[in-house]
């Protein structure tokens, strides 16, 4: 039974007689803590975390982090780990990976180990409220179609951590993030909430949306448990059968794939140079790498005409030229050329696909901030500690 | 009393509940002390009583969580009414704004949990 929250319940006082809450501020009444708020990206490779004051546009911080919870083998040396410290995160756990024991939070984007999602969490935490005495509310992204179990699984890994919660699905917030505030009531800005097709590929999951000006419903949506993570896994496959007892582990096989991604006609020669038993060799991976980064545009073009043409015809032309590229898979060379090639080639009116740019990590982020900020003091899901 | 408290305030209905709080309960309060041996023993009473009735109204709450979905499962009618569609996106699936009012951020949260109340997302 799902117990954790309450929502539209503000915080029960602690004292009756304490007055009764406003919209949130970030000044602290007499004995009780700031509110701060975070926009979350709980990525299942990487994670980015925002937060600002409540009635703000300021950022105070923002961080990209790898989600990944790092715990100390026994019998580690003293001063091999600094502070002897227990736990690690992020790139200090994948620095200190002979020393620890990984432990990725997340898989297909939602939780797979809960323990170390609760750890993260309690990392994402600090970094965005050092001094550890603020009220945190916390929007959260989560993938398109993400059910229940795995939403109630994010607010139990939270309580305790958070004090309100909102989950809101990562493709709309993404196009929240890419909105430019600041031009949308400009001639000419088009507004990329009011008609667009967000793609956003992460590490888990391809995520699609249509965000037409209303909140999207399930029709409006797709989510692929295929992206990144799952092209590391065929180039790894690719790699072991052509190259046998190479030893390259699936963090350099990751490497290589965010430096040479690309997707359409094979680009070989494509040479990798790597290091294998202390050898420095050359590794022709044009096929490999292209071949599983084709399979990803293989899923997410049916789920892309399935939402074109659900769309109506009065906004589908606009539509056409308002799909966007976001999340580590925007990085992947020629990604937005060819889909909107094999677009045109199918008939699609003048499409126009795009990527949404430098921070395509951050968008998701930046839109639940957005999303934390405007949200109405009876939206907040309250965590029941 | 003041489990009547912890139900306004889950309704966002919470200037009702600090009013009630400010007089009804703190005269309660005020008056229990005074009956009491000691102001300890009160406080340390009082305190277990409001811990109870906030337990109480936080599980209640949660139970109407799970069972609202589900009867708005079993009565919603076969299609939502339609209030209000921006210029070019499609007619349908839209419910609760004021028309002419361009949606802000908070809106589509509203529409968001009212997917999720009624379970169709």
């Amino acid at each position: 039974m799902p117990i954790a929250t309450a929502e539209k319940q503000p915080a029960l006082l602690d004292s009756p007689f304490t007055a009764a809450p406003g919209p949130a501020s970030s000044r602290p009444a007499a004995g009780k803590a700031a509110v701060l708020l975070i926009g979350l990206d709980l990525g299942t490779n990487k994670s980015c975390v925002l937060s600002g004051a409540p009635g703000s546009s300021d950022i105070a911080v923002s961080k990209v982090v790898p989600s990944v919870v790092g715990y100390v083998k026994d019998g580690i040396v003293d001063g091999i780990i600094t502070g002897n410290a227990r736990i690690l995160y992020g790139e200090d756990a994948l620095r200190q990976m002979l020393h620890v024991d990984l432990a990725a939070p997340l898989a297909e984007g939602v939780i797979a180990r809960p323990e170390a999602a609760r750890d993260f969490l309690l990392h994402i935490r600090a970094l965005a409220d050092p001094t550890g005495r603020a009220d945190i509310r916390a929007v959260v992204g989560v993938p398109a179609n993400a059910g229940e179990p795995a939403r109630e699984m994010i607010r139990r890994s939270a309580q305790g951590i958070f004090s309100r919660i909102l989950l809101i699905p990562e493709p709309f917030l993404a196009a929240l993030g890419f909105r430019d505030d600041s031009r949308v009531k400009q001639p000419g800005y088009v507004d990329p909430v009011v008609n667009s097709l967000f793609i956003d590929i992460g590490g888990g999951t391809s995520d699609l949306c249509l965000v037409q000006g209303y909140f999207p419903t399930r029709d409006d949506q797709v989510s692929i448990p295929f992206a990144g993570d799952a092209i590391d896994d065929i180039i790894f496959g690719e790699l072991n059968r052509t190259y046998p007892n190479n030893g390259l582990s699936r963090i350099t096989v990751r490497e290589i794939k965010e430096a040479h991604a690309y997707v359409g006609p094979s680009r070989k020669p494509l040479e990798v140079k790597v290091v294998i038993g202390g050898k420095s060799r050359t590794l022709e991976l044009g096929d490999a790498i292209g071949n599983a980064c084709n399979s990803l545009m293989d899923r997410i073009y049916p789920a892309l005409t399935s939402l074109i043409e659900a769309a109506s015809s009065d906004s589908v032309v606009t539509l056409l030229q308002n799909i966007i590229i976001t999340g580590g898979g925007s990085q992947i060379r020629g990604i937005d050329t060819v889909l909107q090639k094999r677009l045109s080639d199918d008939g699609y009116e003048s499409p126009k696909v795009r990527l949404a740019g430098q921070d395509f990590r951050r968008y998701v982020a930046i839109g639940a901030l957005k999303a934390a900020r405007a949200a109405r003091e009876n939206q907040w899901q309250v965590l029941l500690a | 009393m003041h489990r009547r408290i912890c139900f306004l305030r889950s309704e966002g209905r919470d200037a009702e509940a600090g009013q009630v709080a400010d007089r009804e309960l703190a005269i309660a309060v005020a008056d229990a002390r005074r009956d009491s041996e000691s102001g300890a023993e009160a406080d340390a009473l009082l305190a277990a009583l409001f811990a109870e009735g906030e337990a109480r109204v936080a599980d209640a709450v949660a139970f109407a969580e799970v069972l609202l979905p589900m009867l708005a499962q079993q009565l919603r009618p076969a299609s939502p009414p339609v209030a209000w569609a921006p210029e070019g996106a499609p007619q349908a699936r839209r419910s609760g704004r004021t028309p002419g009012r361009a949606p802000d951020i908070a809106d589509f949260i509203d529409e968001m949990l009212a997917q999720d109340r009624a379970g169709i997302r």
